[in-house]
């Protein structure tokens, strides 16, 4: 009997593996392979081009490029990026979240045109959005009164607050289901206490409904951080990096000195400190906002 | 009485309008893409300009499927991401129910292995898989765009949920009846789970047709390349040819604006999983 | 790595610090040019025979007579479009037609910057082409991939005749005394502007501006007269610098720009730097230029459009632009063409364009193959088909004998303006051009240093910044290099 369970336990565990197995392969090939050689290629200055061989420096090259400038300047232009798009992507989508929830008339044509956004990619959106901010015929710019010359995209003081724009725009329906989702699980009969209590809709908002949205908010609140410090395809799109670097976000910088000027070596040293940032950032705003997280019993 | 319902009637109509507003802002770019995909470029930049196609042209479209090369665009993206909707299903099939209901040594470890692949950004692996996907040789061929993206662990934690919620009972019962772990898994577990695997492939396919920099990297030529690229290509279109851009960008989202429409309800899952608490 | 590179790459650098030889040949039989005035002979310690001898040896000469396989396969990687795609299908034809030994493929990148990273992959494994068209601010980076056969080594092991060619052309292409590629396509910048303006203005249509001075005081009156909102539309072009620096005898690179020992450093922030970015700012302080990016035409549009008067872009643009007004879409626009405008009057010009690089390693038949398409190619007749129809400047004098040429140039006289300003003025170094390993990356601080101006940032601190960061960009490749 018991070598027919232990026969059977080892069938079992045989089994575990070869399903996870293939997984297990493609996560060591593709994301824990890379990841050390990332860190390990940052000790090295690349060749301009295949062919010549990579030259130890030690940290050197950590330090000259966290150090430098460029670094600085590429992580501020991330920072405000975020600051510009989270708050008020989540503002806007909880907002109309709220909105869409009441039982009027017509509500459902609302809901639809509100999560729209979600069949757009950011390379959709983008495209959209650089062809409409066209300085010669964009609609956009006609509206804005800034028709020739240099759009907004090329505007050193505009083009990073309207790449966020199209951000938050393009991630509005996303956000909007969401908080919506989140909505449908606040229980009515504590909002009708509420109201039966005598109070108002604000006081019921802030009271019930915003502390039960409390753990969405903080999911969403997270990954519009993280997403921000992955953003990639609108700046690629909208303004490459420019105007003088004033849209550089660091994956942008991560991009062109990797795959454009084949520097391997210092866009490892970019790869590694946006890991570190976004594991960082995760964690604070795990601890800190957990802290103020209502969860319903 | 009559004061307190005509405050109510001012409040829902300033409710709508706040509505009506906010519909407006989302969808006036979508609005004026469709409207300008019809037009012909000089009713384009005619000002003021036009809000409504008055006499619809097709031209766009026509140009944007044969010398926009949309429609190869549009087959690999499809292919792409069916490819990588299975196997991501797949995948994380086999390895959920293996942490769910397996027992294996060190199978808490290595499922929390599976999990760290969560906090592991793109940007810190991208520069050595193109590296990988070279050596192997497979730039500018599907394996590229494809084989790095099968397994999930999103997936995997999502379908380890769902097989941890099948009942005791019913695996008892499975066994008893001389069920083997495969038999389980294919006939009773993966069917209960409908609704996670339903949800993670929305959510793959989504992923999958939206990737951008990564096959960027990986493809230079037409013959792969997929929409999202094509539209970057179809951007640097001249200011002469702007419908075909914006038809391109309608082209581009239909498909996945087709998903919404037909598999809401599984989108709406696939995105919240995990977010939102019940 | 293949053997045949090896061999290459220690001569190549024992003929780095020889003397020119192959350009006093030149010098002496071209008439009118002058070559090596005002230049900075680089040491010339080692004497021209041994440089010669060891250079023509790397030549696989006679190597495709001798070869089995006939006809040599060879592939060009090019990145021409429309009407010079199919000038240049046209020749491609004629020379497999004439020539049964070789057999050239056409292979289409689309652009300089496509054609280069492709080629940079190439590097790392992967078939490569046999013949390279690459952007002439290229050319360092390309030898410093050790991958190509200079192609100094094959005109002297052939005894061809490089007399003809344009001075400036060759000279721009031969770095620290060796001809690395062959001239290929070749442009300048000119003065684009609506005479029509000019007239409203009170100006004289058919006296353009000669001076940056002169310039400012044209677009002055075209402002104020209300003849167009602006009066010049300033593309942001790294030329600016480059050229005007040229232009009034100014270094943009030390080490005699690059040619006689690599650069370290960006020279073009003294005076002239310094006057050139003052007269920017002001142009875009007191509104006479305005600024447009730096890809696309919008430049070329402003002046279509009566914007602006003038502008400055590439004599290649000639094409597309006779194209553009033909279609009758700008009416009453009349245009003019010019030499460009200078800091002083007939400063000579920096060739623009791109050459042919032969890339070693393939075999010796192909290496020799690929050298005579690309010389083929560069030759009188084959430019003034060319230049006839894609609107670039002939490399070689003796094109302009050609008929083909001289109907084009007495149908349209804009095209040859471009031509006679490169042949006008001295061959000093300045006027080669600098040789930088990373220009692109320098090019890149110009752009942003000029958007700068534009923004109203000061010219002094401007130029500094702008010299720190080229300076920084320079460095970087220097030790990656190394």
């Amino acid at each position: 009997m018991s070598r027919t369970t232990a026969q059977s336990r080892r069938r079992e565990a045989a089994l575990g593996y070869a399903f996870i197995a293939p997984a297990l392969l493609l996560f060591g090939v593709f994301v824990f392979y890379p990841m050390v050689k990332t860190v390990q290629l940052g000790f090295f200055r690349v060749p301009p081009f295949p062919g010549l061989p990579n030259k130890p420096v030690g940290f050197r090259q950590y330090r000259q490029v966290l150090g430098s400038h460029d670094f600085r300047d590429s992580l501020k232009v991330t920072v405000l990026f975020g600051l510009y798009t989270v708050p008020a992507g989540i503002i806007l989508g909880t907002g109309m979240a709220l909105l869409a929830h009441q039982k009027l008339r017509g509500i459902g044509v609302f809901r639809t045109i509100f999560s729209s956004t979600v069949a757009t990619s950011v390379a959709v959106a983008s495209v959209i959005f650089f062809t409409l901010l066209n300085p010669q015929v964009g609609l956009l710019s006609y509206w804005l009164g800034k028709v020739g010359g240099n759009g907004i995209l090329q505007d050193p003081t505009w083009a990073l607050p309207a790449v966020a724009a199209v951000t938050v725009w393009q991630n509005l329906g996303f956000t909007f289901i969401l908080m919506s989702a989140a909505l449908q699980s606040v229980p009515d009969e504590l909002l009708e206490a509420a109201r039966v209590d005598g109070a108002s809709a604000w006081r019921r908002l802030r009271s019930v409904t915003l502390p039960l949205l409390s753990p969405t908010l903080l999911f969403a609140t997270v990954i519009g951080g993280i997403a921000a410090f992955q953003a990639f395809g609108q700046i690629d799109l909208l303004t490459q990096g420019g105007p003088i670097n004033h849209t550089r976000v660091l994956t942008y910088y991560l991009y062109q000195e990797a795959f454009l000027r084949n520097n391997d070596g210092v866009a490892s040293v970019l790869a590694v400190a946006l890991f570190v940032i976004t594991l960082v950032l995760t964690l604070v705003q795990l601890r800190l906002l957990e802290r103020r997280v209502f969860y319903a019993r | 009485m009559p004061a307190r319902k005509r405050r109510a009637t001012a409040v829902r109509a300033v409710h709508y309008g706040v509505l009506v507003l906010l519909a407006a802002v989302v969808l006036f770019p979508i609005y004026i893409t469709v409207v300008n995909s019809l037009l012909t470029p000089e009713a384009i930049g005619h000002r003021p300009p036009s809000l409504f196609p008055t006499h619809p042209h097709g031209s766009g479209y026509v140009s944007a499927f044969r010398s926009g090369h949309l429609a190869i665009y549009l087959r690999n993206s499809i292919l792409v991401a069916v490819a990588i909707t299975v196997g991501q299903l797949v995948t994380s099939v086999l390895a959920g129910y293996a942490f769910a209901l397996l027992r294996f040594p060190f199978r808490n470890a290595l499922f929390v292995v599976f999990l760290a692949t969560l906090m592991v950004p793109y940007e810190a692996t991208i520069i050595t898989n193109t590296h990988t996907v070279t050596n192997f040789g497979w730039i500018n061929k599907y394996p590229a765009l494809i084989v790095p993206f099968l397994a999930t662990g999103l997936g995997t934690f999502l379908l380890r949920q769902a097989f941890l919620g099948v009942p005791r009972e019913l695996h008892d019962a499975a066994r008893l009846d001389g069920y083997g772990h495969w038999r389980f898994l294919t006939r009773v577990a993966v069917p209960l789970a409908r609704p996670a695997v339903a949800a993670l492939a929305v959510f793959s396919f989504l992923g999958a047709w939206n990737q951008y920099l990564w096959p960027l990297l990986v493809t230079n030529t037409d013959r792969v390349r997929t929409v999202q690229i094509g539209l970057r290509q179809l951007e640097g279109t001249s200011i002469q040819q702007i419908n075909v851009t914006f038809a391109g960008t309608v082209i581009a989202a239909f498909p996945i604006f087709l998903l919404l429409v037909l598999f809401q309800k599984q989108l709406v899952r696939g995105l919240t999983a995990g977010a939102v608490k019940g | 790595m293949p053997a045949t590179v090896s061999r290459i790459r220690p001569r190549t650098r024992r003929i780095a610090v020889a003397a020119i030889p192959f350009l006093l040949l030149a010098a002496c039989s071209s008439g009118g040019s002058k070559v090596g005035s005002g230049t900075t002979s680089p040491g010339g310690a080692t004497s021209p025979t041994t440089a010669t001898a060891s250079l023509a040896g790397q030549c696989p000469n006679g190597a495709v007579a001798q070869s089995s396989q006939q006809p040599i396969q060879i592939t060009l990687w090019h990145s021409m479009t429309q009407a010079n795609l199919k000038t240049l299908v046209t020749l491609t034809d004629q020379f497999n037609a004439s020539h049964p030994d070789i057999h050239v493929n056409l292979v289409n990148q689309t652009s300089y910057i496509d054609t280069l990273t492709k080629y940079k992959a190439t590097l790392g494994g992967g078939a490569r082409p046999d013949l390279v068209q690459i952007q002439d601010v290229d050319q360092q980076l390309m030898i410093d991939t050790k991958s190509v056969l200079p192609v100094q080594a094959c005109f002297e092991a052939k005894h061809l005749d490089t007399s003809d060619f344009v001075p400036r052309a060759i000279s721009y292409y031969t770095v620290r005394g060796v001809d690395y590629s062959i001239p290929f396509a070749m442009s300048n910048p000119v003065l684009y502007y609506n005479k029509a303006a000019f007239q409203k203005a009170g100006l004289d249509p058919n006296k353009p501006p000669k001076t940056l001075d002169e310039l400012r005081q044209d677009a002055q009156q075209i402002v104020s007269s209300g003849a167009d909102k602006y009066g010049i539309a300033l593309k942001n072009d790294p030329w600016h610098l480059e050229e005007w620096s040229a232009m009034a005898g100014a270094l943009y690179a030390n080490n005699g720009n690059g040619r006689d020992k690599r650069a370290t450093a960006v020279e073009f922030g003294g005076a002239t730097g310094q006057q050139i970015y003052s007269w920017i700012s002001g142009m875009a302080r007191d509104k006479l230029a305005e600024s447009t990016t730096s890809n696309g035409f919008d430049n070329l549009f402003a002046v279509a459009n009566k914007v602006a008067a003038m502008t400055i872009d590439t004599s290649a643009a000639l094409g597309t632009i006779f194209d553009v007004l033909g279609s009758g879409q700008y009416k009453d626009i009349q245009l003019g063409v010019a030499p460009l405008p200078g800091p002083v009057a007939g400063g000579p010009t920096i060739q623009a364009g791109s050459s042919l690089f032969v890339i070693s390693g393939t075999s010796p038949a192909r290496e020799e193959a690929a050298f005579t398409f690309a010389e083929w190619l560069s030759e009188g007749p084959q430019q003034a088909v060319w230049s006839a129809g894609t609107g670039y400047v002939p490399v070689r004098t003796s094109a302009t004998t050609q008929p083909v040429l001289q109907q084009a140039w007495t149908a349209r006289p804009q095209l040859r303006i471009a031509y006679d300003q490169i042949l006008s003025g001295a061959n000093t170094q300045a006027a080669q051009g600098p040789v930088i390993g990373d220009m692109e990356g320098v090019r890149t601080a110009v752009e942003n240093a000029e958007t700068s101006l534009f923004q109203g940032a000061d010219p002094t601190s401007t130029m500094q910044k702008l010299v720190s960061s080229a300076n920084s960009v320079i460095s970087d490749y220097e030790s990656r290099v190394s």
